[in-house]
C-alpha cells in the first residue's frame, strides 16, 4: 500500500481549509457563543440543585465534559453524509468510483486535512482555555496519551457510522432527513448533549451497549482522569471492538450497495 | 424597480400568487415521496430528542433558576411553534448562496413582482408542519399540567405573540442568508444563525447581565419564546419588553428585509 497518496490528500485538505479564513473565524465565534450558553445554563442548573456534586459530577466536571464534547464534535464532524449524498445526486459518484482508490478511503483521507487544521485551530485552544478556567481539574499525565489514542478511534467510529448512513442515501436519495436523524441520535446517545452519568439507569445500560458512547463519552471520561488503569484499558478495548466491527460493516454494506446504484449522468 | 409596481397591488393579489407558486412546489416535492417521509420523520426525531434531553435533565434537577419542568416545556413548545414559519415559508434562504454563486439568481430580477416575495414563495417546506404539531402538543400538555386557566384573552394574546415572535428568527435568517451577496462561504453564517434556535428555549434570566443584553437587543433571540411566553406563564410580573416584543419583531423583520434588498441591488450576476 502506498502511503504517499494518503499524505497528498491530507496536505490538500489542510491547504483547502486554511484558505477559508473567514469561515474559520465565524466557526470560532459560533463555538464561543455556544460555550457561553453551556456555561450559563449549567451554572444555573447547579445553582438550583443546591449540592456540589450530582451523579458524582461537579460543575467543573460537567463543564469540561460538555465543552470538550463540543470541541471534539467541531473538529470531528466531517459532514460525510452530505458529501456522499451530493456525489450521488450530482452524478459525481461515477467519477469517484473509477478512481484508483477505494471510495471509502478516498473520502476519509480527503477529510483528514480538515481534521488536523480543526484540531489545532479549535480543539487545542478550547482545551487550554477550559483547563485554565477550571483551575487544573484536568490532570496532565498519561491520560493525555490515552485520550489521543481514544480520539483517533473515535474519529474512525464516527466516520464509519457516517459512511454507513451515507450509503443508505444510495437507496433513499434523501439526504437532509437521514442526516438530521443520524445527528440527533448520535449527539444524544453519545453523551454530547447531556453527560451519560446523568442518564437514568436503564437508559444508561442500553447506551453502553451501543457504539455512540465510544465517540464522545469514552475519550472524555478518559481525559478527566478519574478512571483506574484497568477501566481505561477496558474502555479502549470496547472502542477498538467498535472500530473494527463498524469499519468492516461499513465496507461490506458499501460493497453490496454500490452494485445496485444508478448514477444520474455525471 | 420592483417596489413601484408592487405598491399598486393588494394583499389578495400576493396571496393568490403565493398559492399558485406553492402548489407547484408541493407537486414537485410529491414526486420524491420517500425523501418527504424521511425528512418528516427526521424533523420529528429532532424534536423528540429535544424532549428527551429535557426529561433527563429534570430527572436530576428539580428546577433551573426557578423554572420548573412544565414551565420549561411550555417555553420549548412555544419556541417550536414560533420557529415553524421560518422553517416552512423561508426555507429557500438556504439555497440563496448557491443561486447567487452560480448566477441563477439573476433570473429573479426579471419577474414583475417583489423579488424577496417571489424568491421566498418558491419553496414551502412541508416537514415544518411536523414541528408545528409537536410544538402545539408540547405547549398544550404543559399548559394543562401547569393548571393555568384558559381564557379567550390568553389564547388571543398567545396567538398574536406567537406570530410576532416568529418574525425574529425569520429576520435573523434573512440577514444571515443575505450575507452571501458580500462574502463567499456564507454557509457558516447561516449555520450560526440556525444554531440560535437552540438558545431560544431557555429563560433569558440564566445568562449574566452582559449576555442578557446581547440576547435581548443585539441578537434578539429572547423574543422568540422567553419574553412573549411570560404573558401566560408569569401574568403578575410582565416586563415592558414583553409588550414591546411585537414591535421588536416587526422592526427586526423590516431591517432584515432592507438588508436583503440591499444585497439584491448590489448583486451583479456572474456574467454567464
Amino acid at each position: 500500500m502506498k502511503v504517499k497518496k494518503y499524505i497528498t490528500l491530507l496536505k490538500a485538505g489542510v491547504i483547502e481549509s486554511v484558505q477559508f479564513r473567514l469561515s474559520l473565524f465565524i466557526m470560532i465565534v459560533g463555538n464561543m457563543l455556544y460555550l457561553i450558553l453551556i456555561y450559563y445554563l449549567w451554572n444555573a442548573i447547579y445553582a438550583s440543585a443546591g449540592t456540589d456534586k450530582v451523579n458524582n459530577m461537579t460543575f467543573s466536571d460537567t463543564l469540561i465534559y460538555l465543552v470538550l464534547a463540543t470541541a471534539i464534535f467541531n473538529f470531528m464532524e466531517m459532514y460525510a453524509v452530505w458529501e456522499i449524498g451530493r456525489d450521488i445526486q450530482s452524478g459525481k459518484m461515477a467519477l469517484n468510483l473509477i478512481k484508483p482508490m477505494e471510495y471509502r478511503s478516498y473520502l476519509f483521507w480527503s477529510y483528514t486535512g480538515g481534521l488536523v487544521t480543526n484540531f489545532v485551530a479549535t480543539f487545542l485552544p478550547t482545551f487550554i482555555v477550559i483547563r485554565i478556567v477550571t483551575k487544573d481539574t484536568i490532570p496532565l499525565g498519561l491520560n493525555l496519551l490515552y485520550f489521543l489514542v481514544s480520539v483517533l478511534m473515535a474519529v474512525e467510529i464516527n466516520y464509519s457510522i457516517d459512511f454507513m448512513v451515507g450509503t443508505i442515501c444510495l437507496f433513499t436519495e434523501s439526504i437532509w432527513g437521514i442526516n438530521i436523524m443520524k445527528q440527533v441520535v448520535v449527539l444524544l446517545l453519545s453523551g454530547a448533549t447531556i453527560p451519560i452519568a446523568f442518564f437514568p439507569e436503564t437508559l444508561k445500560t442500553v447506551v453502553y451497549l451501543l457504539p455512540f458512547q465510544a465517540i464522545y463519552n469514552t475519550p472524555l471520561t478518559i481525559l478527566l482522569g478519574k478512571e483506574s488503569f484497568e477501566n481505561v484499558v477496558m474502555m479502549l478495548g470496547v472502542q477498538l471492538f467498535w472500530c473494527l466491527f463498524l469499519g468492516i460493516a461499513s465496507r461490506v454494506f458499501w460493497n453490496i450497495s454500490v452494485k445496485q446504484i444508478t448514477v444520474n449522468g455525471g | 424597480m420592483t417596489n413601484s409596481i408592487s405598491k399598486k397591488r393588494g394583499l389578495g393579489f400576493y396571496l393568490h400568487i403565493y398559492r399558485m407558486i406553492v402548489i407547484q412546489d408541493i407537486k414537485s416535492k410529491m414526486s420524491y415521496r420517500s425523501d418527504f417521509i424521511i425528512s418528516t420523520v427526521g424533523m420529528i426525531a429532532t424534536n423528540v430528542t429535544g424532549f428527551i434531553s429535557f426529561w433527563i435533565l429534570f430527572r436530576n434537577f428539580p428546577s433551573i433558576s426557578g423554572w420548573g419542568y412544565y414551565e420549561m416545556l411550555f417555553l420549548y413548545g412555544f419556541s417550536l411553534i414560533s420557529l415553524t414559519p421560518v422553517q416552512c415559508l423561508f426555507d429557500n434562504n438556504w439555497s440563496l448562496r448557491q443561486n447567487v454563486f452560480s448566477g441563477d439568481f439573476i433570473k429573479y430580477y426579471f419577474r414583475p413582482i417583489n423579488i424577496f416575495f417571489y424568491y421566498q414563495s418558491e419553496i414551502f417546506d412541508v416537514k415544518g408542519l411536523g414541528q408545528l404539531a409537536f410544538g402545539i402538543g408540547t405547549l398544550v400538555y404543559a399548559w394543562a399540567k401547569l393548571g393555568i386557566p384558559v381564557t379567550v384573552l390568553a389564547v388571543v394574546e398567545l396567538v398574536v405573540f406567537l406570530i410576532t415572535a416568529s418574525l425574529i428568527m425569520i429576520a435573523l435568517q434573512n440577514a444571515a442568508a443575505a450575507t452571501c451577496f458580500w462574502i463567499n462561504n456564507s454557509f457558516y453564517v447561516l449555520d450560526l444563525a440556525y444554531k440560535f434556535r437552540d438558545y431560544a428555549k431557555y429563560p433569558i434570566t440564566i445568562f449574566g447581565p452582559v449576555f442578557k443584553f446581547v440576547f435581548t437587543f443585539l441578537i434578539p433571540i429572547a423574543f422568540i419564546a422567553y419574553y412573549p411566553s411570560l404573558v401566560i406563564l408569569r401574568p403578575d410580573e410582565i416586563p415592558v419588553l414583553t409588550w414591546l416584543s411585537p414591535v421588536i419583531g416587526l422592526i427586526f423583520f423590516g431591517l432584515s428585509y432592507k438588508f436583503w434588498m440591499l444585497g439584491v441591488r448590489k448583486y451583479n450576476g456572474t456574467g454567464s
